[in-house]
């Protein structure tokens, strides 16, 4: 994507995020559908581009974007079917800039949502039977409290900041009415040193929940929004992604991830440095991942993660305004339609439609998405994108 | 232990790529892992090809399963296969060989266990006539 201002993000829905909802991607991709149709103003039939995430929920489907089209009453000339998971959102919207730009189609909806609280039925195969299930790392919480072990040997960690950026969340999920019911009430430090410990040193309040959920964005071009009767519109300016950061090495520095080496990429696009980043809405499936991407995006050099998270003001007032529906830690991670969490809540902000959490001149955003836990490393996709009004 | 453990899941060898050699070794007693003929290096997990090159001119070579502890974690809550084993020392330990291996250690208080140390491979018995790589401090 280069940082010509000739695509939009014309419009986004949401669902609200759900425990054991009973319901399925495909209702809850509909009811993102219909939200986004009615926000927009804009008939179902002038929608000719379609990206869709893998959800874990009907991943035994391999046609699942296209049984979505049906499902939807969609005909799209051009079908993106995204697996990086928490980053099929931010990818979805640059794969549909480039789709628009070569012709392919003119109207997108980027559509993510699944429901792995109510049916997981994920089975990533491959090594992890005989590899990484026998000595017990079923989960992503074992390989982050492997990576934050190492974080912590390499550079110091203090547990307060990563407190802090979980307090800081959950205050702004209090505000945002699509965040898991059971997350809207305040926790302190207190509530997060007592939380128990899953996987040394990461505790519950760490982590994110599997819950239920959709977001649907609206992309197309600029002139194509204005036709269509749209005035609202943020344009993506920069977008960066990488997958299997130092695949070719047997022995990398895990503390390394993708994010160090996309963020150059993204501030070159944009012509914009960390100090002129009005918000930031990283994917959040753990508070390290988060802590990381401050360092990693430059808010602070290497290593100095703990002590920029204690020094700075993170709320929706602050100075680097953080997550601030919640993230997916207080809102509920919707699954593998996580990354369009973080993303939707930036576009809201820059509709100035943050209610009671509105950043002040939320004239750009960074966003972050992370995409699987491969095998004693970091993470597998690292993807971002820059928003600018 | 052992009536501990009877219940642990046995992987199935070479669901995604052949494996029989990692299997025969543990069998053994001998941690065999995927050797790059090219280029001097070992990998793990298995691969189709060269994680280096790209070739599939790959071996399997016996290494000496000592190494250094890289990053370690003890799980602490329930899942599959974890009955009977909480709280389960996991760690990432790199060999000397120059790759790294995720693997339980055994033998020793979870609280105690370091980046840093120093162990060697032992084995775990999933069953009768299956054992698994496992380490020791030393």
């Amino acid at each position: 994507m280069s940082s010509k201002r000739d695509i939009v993000i014309a419009g986004y829905s949401e669902t609200a995020i759900e425990y054991k909802s009973g319901r399925s991607a495909y209702d809850l991709g509909g009811e993102a559908l219909a939200k986004l149709l009615a926000a927009t103003g804009i008939e179902k039939d002038a929608i000719d581009g379609l990206a869709v995430t893998a959800p874990l929920s009907e991943c035994p489907n391999p046609f699942f974007a296209v049984y979505m089209t049906e499902a939807l009453g969609l005909t799209p000339t051009w079908l993106n079917y995204g697996g990086t998971g928490g980053c099929s959102a931010t990818g979805g919207v640059a794969r549909a800039a480039s789709a628009i730009r070569d012709g392919l189609c003119e109207v997108v909806v980027v559509l993510s949502a699944d429901a792995p609280s109510t049916s997981w039925r994920a089975n990533y195969g491959a090594y992890r039977g005989e590899f990484q299930d026998p000595p017990g790392v079923q989960g992503p919480p074992a390989t982050f409290g492997l990576l934050m072990s190492r974080y912590k040997h390499q550079y110091g960690l203090n547990s307060d900041a990563l407190g802090k950026i979980a307090i800081t969340q959950r205050n702004h999920a209090l505000h945002n009415d699509n965040a898991y019911a059971k997350f809207k009430t305040p926790i302190t430090m207190d509530d997060y040193n007592k939380s128990r410990i899953i996987a040394d040193p990461l505790r519950l309040l760490d982590c994110v929940m599997f819950c239920d959920g959709a977001n649907a964005f609206l992309v197309t071009s600029e002139a194509k929004a204005k036709s269509l009767g749209i005035s609202k519109m943020v344009y993506p300016t920069a977008y960066a992604e990488i997958t299997n950061v130092n695949g070719n090495q047997s022995c990398p520095d895990i503390t390394e991830t993708g994010f160090s080496k996309i963020a150059p990429k993204l501030y070159k696009q944009s012509g914009l440095a960390a100090k002129d980043i009005k918000m930031f809405q990283p994917y959040d499936d753990f508070t390290i991942a988060v802590m990381m991407k401050f360092e990693d995006f430059g808010f602070c050099k290497r290593g100095q993660g703990s002590d920029f998270t204690l020094d700075t003001d993170l709320s929706f007032k602050g100075t680097l305004p953080l997550n601030t529906g919640g993230g997916q830690i207080s809102a509920g991670q919707p699954g593998l339609a996580s990354g369009g969490l973080n993303l939707a809540e930036a576009v809201r902000q820059m509709f100035g439609e943050g209610g009671g959490r509105q950043v002040a001149n939320p004239t750009n955003a960074l966003i972050t998405g992370i995409g699987v836990i491969p095998y004693a490393r970091n993470w597998g996709t690292s993807a971002a994108m820059i928003l600018e009004a | 232990m052992a009536e501990e453990k009877a219940g642990r899941p046995v992987p199935k060898p070479s669901t995604y790529v052949d494996t029989q050699a990692f299997w025969d070794g543990a069998k053994q007693g001998k941690l065999v892992l995927q050797y790059c003929k090219d280029t001097g290096r070992f990998q793990h997990y298995p691969r189709p090809v060269s994680i280096f090159t790209g070739s599939r001119n790959l071996e399997w070579r016996e290494v000496s399963g000592k190494g250094t502890i890289y990053a370690c974690t003890v799980i602490r809550v329930p899942g599959p296969g974890l009955d009977g084993r909480l709280p389960l020392s996991v760690a990432t330990v790199e060999l000397d060989e120059g790759v790294r291996i995720l693997g339980n250690v055994l033998g020793s208080d979870p609280d105690k266990v370091a980046i840093g140390q120093r162990v060697e491979v032992t084995w775990d018995q999933l069953s009768n006539d299956v054992q698994y790589p496992a380490f020791k401090l030393v």
